[in-house]
């Protein structure tokens, strides 16, 4: 059986996981050993760099009730939640643009997008260059498990949307998210325009993960989906402090993050918050916007 | 060519040598978190090799909320006299007793305020009365800064207030109250009066001397630096050498919300290197526990990776942490399914590291629990009427023992 030490090696030295490498790292129990290896082929690609971005999440069922109040710190205007047709997505595209000025208005899952065009590709091209007419920035998410194939990808981009994340939605058991983190590495230069993966489910299970699961699947999604520039993990969902940890075991973006500063001062606002765990982690955070585009913090 | 410092401790825990403080502080600083992991899980293999994970049945009641210390990182106390101060009566302690052992539970980890109307002779007389209905059950009980508030309440020397709680029935001492055992840092903190770190020292040396095992603690992340947390594990360290007598060591972050002192959390990463260290110079403690109170339970259970060996207790109820905002739970069912899942076999203890068995809930049908149950229901301000038997030295005390106010209650 290959090591991982031999894997780390071979990669230090700028090769690619083969075949046989892939089902050591799957079949590794050693959580520190493939931690190690995910965070170093985490730094080979982004060095200390961890990218954040607060997001303003909308409804979209509250875009057409009233006055979009956006949070200026906000790095993203994200509309969430499933449109019933079209027309009534690139008004809510359009007020949200209007409201948000000049912050990256994304929104929508593709699968749910695909889903109201029939599951017909030329249909989605033709929704998705309309909402782009509308000024949506990106898709903000695609659900694995819920795609069918790249195709849809490669729909995204003919359309010339960038795909904000592949996510996992519904929890797919240990084995089962593997298997959702392989068919994501085979779907090869499909995924050109998507920036990250965030390998972990968005839905709770009936009975929680477990820190190993987690940075688990976290090492394993940046060890086996090279095709991916970045893995993702949800400050708000996963809670900071398996976040900060899974900075660690190969993600290298921090999603959601609250533009909201509240009421707790500035040194446990959440800006503060994710500086110190980022900092505390030995990493150097760096902001970004919904475009994936850096921005002065 | 010069071998970089944190290569040459590295390799003194490969070979199983003792860390110098520089040592310490060169890995603690500056190793990578793997590193620093992988270095503790060997040392953790190393002392336990059969990979059994243990955890204890007990509870964590706290007698009374009233303090005279007035620590600024604390959320929890009440000054004499407060409408929110409490002290439990001896019968609410029994039913508590009687619902651990329903779910298995072996022990009493009893802690409390430093309440000027609860004499020696209250503590004798509940311990007493424990034993007397409970004669297996254990008490892990009063931390050092509570000796010390006890031998100066009763102007017996720390030796002799030891010799009577012993003789009423007291059977261990957990390690609450260090803080970081650093005058400086416990000045800063306002905890100095309470106990010294010399005082806190000479409770555990005396009471190991007694025959007691205890437990040791650290709470790292308030107004210290990280060169006086490795000065803390030394001092630790330096005592254990001479007497054995700790049983385990637990570290944990200060919680900040509600305190006077406020501020931040330390992070996750930071739990885990502060563990990892603590396994490391602590070459001669055994056990060292995982903070799920405080640092949930995804983050108690990664602490398996970097030196723990035990999942604490399952507490059943907790006070001092949840004033402090955090409100984490595991019953034993939660527990076990972590340690099994991190590759470990669950087994419970006492207090003593003996190990009872498997876990409990397989053998008994036990309730689930979602969340840690508290002192007292909010609102309940009843005073028990034992209290009356004891002298108050308090004004506010002396007041309720009026005649007057008796007849009002």
């Amino acid at each position: 059986m290959t090591t991982l030490q031999e894997i780390g090696t071979r990669l230090g030295g700028g090769r690619q996981l083969t075949a046989q490498d892939s089902e050591a790292v799957v079949a590794s129990r050693d959580l520190l050993g493939l931690g190690a290896l995910a965070d170093d082929c985490r730094r080979g690609r982004h060095g200390d760099r961890v990218t954040f971005v607060r997001v303003q999440e909308i409804p979209v069922d509250t875009v057409e009730a009233g006055d979009i109040e956006m949070l200026p710190a906000a790095g993203e205007a994200r509309i969430s939640g499933r449109i019933p047709e079209r027309g009534q997505a690139v008004r809510a595209v359009q007020r949200v643009v209007s409201a948000a000025g000049s912050i990256p208005v994304t929104g929508f899952a593709l699968d749910d997008l695909a889903e109201t065009s029939g599951w017909k590709p030329h249909a989605i091209v033709d929704v998705l260059a309309a909402l782009k007419d509308a000024g949506l920035s990106c898709v903000a998410e695609a659900r694995v498990e819920r795609l069918p194939g790249p195709e849809w990808l490669e729909a995204a981009s003919r359309a010339g949307l960038p795909i904000a994340r592949l996510t996992v939605g519904e929890p797919a058991g240990d084995a089962g998210g593997v298997e959702l983190i392989r068919r994501v590495a085979a779907w090869g230069g499909a995924l050109a325009h998507v920036h990250a993966f965030a390998p972990l489910a968005r839905a709770l299970p009936a009975q929680p993960t477990t820190g190993y699961r987690d940075l688990r699947q976290v090492a394993l999604a940046r060890l086996l989906a090279d095709n991916v520039d970045s893995i993702q993990v949800d400050w708000s969902l996963y809670g900071p402090k398996l976040a900060q940890v899974a900075l660690i075991f190969g993600a290298s973006d921090v999603d959601a993050v609250s533009p909201d500063d509240g009421w707790l001062g500035a040194r446990r606002a959440p800006l503060a918050e994710i500086i110190r765990n980022v900092r505390a982690s030995a990493l150097v955070p760096v902001e970004r916007n919904g475009r994936f585009e850096l921005v002065q913090t | 060519m010069t071998v970089p410092p944190i290569d040459i401790a590295a390799g003194k825990v490969a070979a199983g040598a003792r860390l110098t403080r520089d040592d310490a502080i060169a890995l603690y600083r500056h190793a990578p978190t793997h590193q620093l992991g992988r270095l503790a899980d060997l040392v953790r293999a190393r002392k336990h090799p059969d990979g059994v994970v243990t955890y204890i049945v007990d509870r964590n009641v706290n007698y009374t909320n009233v303090c005279v210390a007035r620590c600024n990182f604390c959320a929890f106390y009440r000054e004499v006299g407060s409408p929110d101060g409490y002290v439990l009566g001896f019968d609410e302690i029994f039913s508590k007793i009687d619902e651990t052992i329903e779910l298995g539970g072996v022990q009493l980890l009893l802690q409390g305020g430093h309440n000027p109307d609860l004499p020696l002779t209250w503590y004798e007389d509940l311990f007493r009365a424990v034993k007397q209905r409970y004669p297996d059950f254990k008490l892990h009980a009063l931390s050092p800064p509570e000796v010390v508030h006890l031998s100066r309440l009763s102007q017996l020397p720390v030796r002799a207030v030891l010799e009577r709680l012993i003789a009423a029935g007291m059977d261990s001492i957990p390690g609450g109250g260090a803080e970081i055992l650093v005058d400086r840092v416990r000045r800063l903190l306002n905890c100095y009066s309470k106990a010294s770190a010399s005082e806190w020292l000479g409770v555990m040396e005396t009471a190991h001397e007694l025959g007691l095992r205890t437990t040791a603690t650290m709470m790292y992340g308030s107004v210290e630096h990280p060169e006086e947390r490795i000065d803390h594990l030394l001092r630790l360290r330096e005592v254990q050498d001479r007497t054995g007598g700790f049983t385990a060591f637990i570290t944990w972050s200060y919680q900040p919300p509600n305190t006077e002192l406020g501020g931040s959390e330390a992070t996750g990463v930071e739990y885990l290197r502060t563990l990892a260290i603590a396994r490391l110079v602590l070459d001669n403690f055994d056990n060292l526990q995982a903070s799920w109170v405080t640092q949930g339970g995804k983050l108690g259970q990664l602490s398996l990776t970097f030196g723990a060996n035990d999942m604490g207790s399952v507490m059943i109820e907790e006070n001092v942490v949840r004033a402090a905002g955090a409100a984490y739970c595991m019953d034993e069912v939660e527990i076990t399914r972590n340690v099994e899942d991190a590759g470990f076999e669950a087994r419970r203890r006492n207090m003593h590291y003996e190990i009872l068995g498997e876990p409990f809930f397989r053998r008994h049908a036990v309730p689930r629990f979602t969340a840690l149950d508290v002192a007292r229901e909010e609102g309940d301000a009843h005073v028990p009427p034992e209290l009356d038997r004891y002298p108050a030295r308090s004004r506010a005390g002396k007041l309720r023992q009026l005649p007057a106010a008796k007849a009002t209650r």
